[in-house]
């Protein structure tokens, strides 16, 4: 075991860590980032596409084309509109302000733009990673990689540290900090297909709200859409998402039908061109599975459709040469498309609205505590469009800066040995145990149980069932966990046991959050309560710790400029009616 | 009968074992699974105590830190494809933590 002492504490390892971790340099206190996998390679950032939204003013300040008549106040709108107006609009304007910074800031320190459109700079996920881990070299900031933080350690309520492993020799190390921000992002772990990477297991959200803060909006999750299923080596791939975007194709059910036809053809148009795809796409062809129209992986067929062949070919060669995405040969993927056999796709777990409550700030309820990117709640509200990318570049930042003030206000108390050594026996048990259920067997039905019952279309009857199995789980399995080896080098039964604490949690205060919104908005669709119903339900579910159990409340949102909408109407005409509301503006955002 | 293939994978955990060795498992050969999806097979269903590199994997060829040798070879678990029998060792030159996790996987460029 040993001991790290730091002025600010920075959980995870992508980009809105990165953010945070610099801008705690910025304010001169020293600063520390431990991320769970390899450095600028962790969590879902260098998975991203990756675009960086800001305004058409912004991106002509910028040096790009952009949109002239695009403003502030529009991009805003159409955020607000796209988050079926569930967005905490101070958080909004936080964001459409800022970007243009960002996005200059990360060209600076050397992340290479692509191409642009009225509202978006396209690079890569990997580009943007990369400047941000060189300007964290140069600004010296602390790093660490492949170790897991397992909890926080609170003294007078107030954040102090955490606890970690080193997940290669399975060593404990203490962190004392006068501040912790959480950039730990979301939980698709949990999920299978994701199109995110293992080690988001919500661990900064459980962590939160062990240490008494609240989380919220937790029941809406974003599912990209025309993901392959089958065969696994494509699972959770987005080269088929990309593809219906940039080539065209259509939709067909296991049956061979072409169920979009039944859909207002105006929807699904904006649906095919805008980011409004994935809460679309994954919503209908969930629908045609749930009907029992599924292909045998549980999916719906991606095919060329009306397409001529050599148009679809050819739009493929020019963002997939000779049929390569992102490094990995897709020939095959080509070849079952040109004779017109269908590639089996549907929803993958990809972002999570969801997350810990924070003030302007991104600050918590918590002294000491900061979340930032999308382990916090999202500023996207219901549903989320502009880039994620952006949020965790915004937010990083100025987490990262109001934690190092608060650093330098505080004093250094440190955590309690007694609290130390408790909270190590408690994640030492799995060790300890023999003949418990095994971690990865119990993740397994987890990913699967949550993706059947929490995935795109929800109702009453399987969330109940869904928290029956959490409960019993967490009651009956996860005290009794054990690993096969007893040995602490790489262990992954062992993390995948203390992960699975997390995962569980954040799937129990997920689907108790949609078990409690009975309206159907954004990209939380309850089948038996079809209506989006803005009387009731502008509002968010925010849940807090009471007595060793999650205690569920409701909030109004919080309104800066734009008024709320009224009336009940059900859940496509309020999606038409949020498309319909879109600014002069084009481009995919 | 559902088809199987062989899956002979290094073993070595540095506090108990003196030298590395070999084991073979066999593993059901679904049409279009990876390395990364027979190694999952067996860690979920046959030995839990085997460690590759996945904690932090991304599936997608991105994070490369399930770079092995497969067949003797240099390959991404999750982008090569199971066909046969085969066999999966650590990289060469990199001290190895336990069984096919290496010190450091990948170098990014930064």
């Amino acid at each position: 075991m040993y001991n790290v002492e730091t002025d600010v504490l920075i959980v995870g390892g992508g980009g809105a860590g990165f953010r945070a971790a610099i801008g705690a340099r910025e304010k001169r206190t020293t600063a520390t980032l431990v991320s769970k996998g390899p450095l600028a390679r962790s969590g879902a950032s260098p998975m991203a596409g990756a675009d960086l939204t800001v305004h058409g003013r912004g991106m002509r300040m910028a040096g790009f084309f952009g949109e002239p008549r695009d403003s502030e106040e529009k991009f805003f709108s159409d955020i607000v509109h796209h988050g079926c107006f569930l967005n905490d609009q101070r958080l909004v304007e936080i964001y459409v302000h800022d970007g243009p910074d960002r996005l200059m800031e990360t060209l600076a320190w050397g992340c290479k733009p692509n191409f642009c459109d009225e509202r978006a700079v396209f690079t890569s996920g990997t580009g943007i990673m990369d400047a941000h881990l060189r300007q964290a070299k140069r600004v010296g900031v602390d790093l660490l990689e492949d170790i897991a933080i397992l909890d926080l350690f609170v003294e007078d309520g107030q954040v102090v540290g955490a606890l970690g492993i080193d997940i290669h020799t399975g060593e404990f190390i203490t962190f004392h900090s006068k501040a912790v921000v959480l950039a730990t992002g979301g939980w698709h772990k949990a999920y299978t297909p994701v199109t995110g990477s293992k080690e988001l297991t919500g661990d900064g959200v459980a962590m939160a709200y062990r240490a008494g803060a609240a989380v919220g909006n937790m029941e809406f999750v974003t599912f990209a859409c025309n993901v392959p299923l089958w065969p696994p080596i494509w699972r959770g791939s987005i080269v088929t998402y990309v593809m219906s975007m940039l080539c065209g194709g259509t939709l067909v059910n296991g049956k061979g039908e072409r169920f979009l036809e039944q859909y207002d053809p105006e929807v699904v148009s904006t649906a095919s061109k805008t980011e409004w795809n994935k809460s679309f796409f994954s919503n209908v062809a969930a629908r045609e599975v749930r009907a029992g129209k599924g292909t045998p992986h549980g999916g719906v067929y991606y095919v060329v459709g009306d397409t001529p062949w050599e148009v679809f070919h050819a739009n493929a060669m020019r963002s997939y040469p000779n049929w390569q995405f992102k490094g990995v040969d897709f020939s095959e993927m080509g070849r079952m498309l040109r004779d017109g056999e269908g590639i089996e796709v549907g929803g993958a777990a990809e972002y999570f609205e969801g997350g810990v409550c924070v003030d302007e700030s991104f600050a918590t309820a918590v002294p000491g505590l900061y979340a930032a990117g999308e382990c916090a709640i999202s500023l996207f509200g219901a549903n989320r469009v502009a880039a994620a990318t952006m949020e965790m570049l915004v937010s990083g930042a100025i987490a990262g800066w109001a934690a190092a003030e608060y650093a330098q206000s505080t004093t250094f108390p440190a955590p309690s040995s007694s609290q130390v050594k408790e909270l190590q026996q408690k994640v030492e048990r799995p060790l300890h145990q023999t003949k418990g259920p095994l971690p990865g067997q119990l993740r397994k039905r987890l990913q699967l149980e949550a993706y059947e019952k929490l995935g795109p279309v929800r109702n009453e009857e399987e969330l109940k069932v869904l928290l029956g199995f959490l409960t019993e789980a967490q009651r009956d399995e996860l005290p009794k966990l054990s690993t096969t080896s007893k040995g602490r080098l790489y262990n992954k039964e062992w993390l995948e046991s203390l992960e699975l604490e997390n995962m569980l949690l954040v799937i129990e205060l997920s689907a108790r959050s949609a078990l409690e919104r009975t309206e159907s908005r954004g990209v939380h669709y309850r089948e038996d309560h079809p209506d989006t119903d803005n009387d009731q339900w502008l509002r968010e579910v925010v849940m807090k710790e009471k007595v060793g159990a999650p205690a569920a409340n409701t909030r109004p949102v919080k309104q800066t400029s734009l008024d709320l909408p009224t009336g009940k109407i059900p859940y496509l005409e309020m999606v038409k009616q949020m498309m319909a509301a879109h600014s002069d503006v084009g481009g995919h955002h | 009968m559902n088809k199987t293939v062989e899956v002979k994978v290094y073993r070595f955990d540095p506090a108990v074992d003196e030298s590395g060795y070999y084991q073979t498992f066999e593993v059901p050969l679904v049409q279009g699974i990876s390395v990364m999806d027979a190694l999952d097979y067996i860690y979920e269903n046959l030995d839990g105590s085997l460690a590759y590199y996945d904690h932090a994997a991304c599936n997608q060829g991105i994070c490369r830190r399930c770079l092995v040798q497969i067949d003797g070879k240099p390959g991404l678990m999750c982008q090569t494809l199971v066909q046969g029998n085969l066999t999966v060792e650590p990289l060469p030159k990199f001290e190895v933590v336990k069984d096919l996790v290496t010190k450091k996987g990948s170098k990014t460029d930064a």
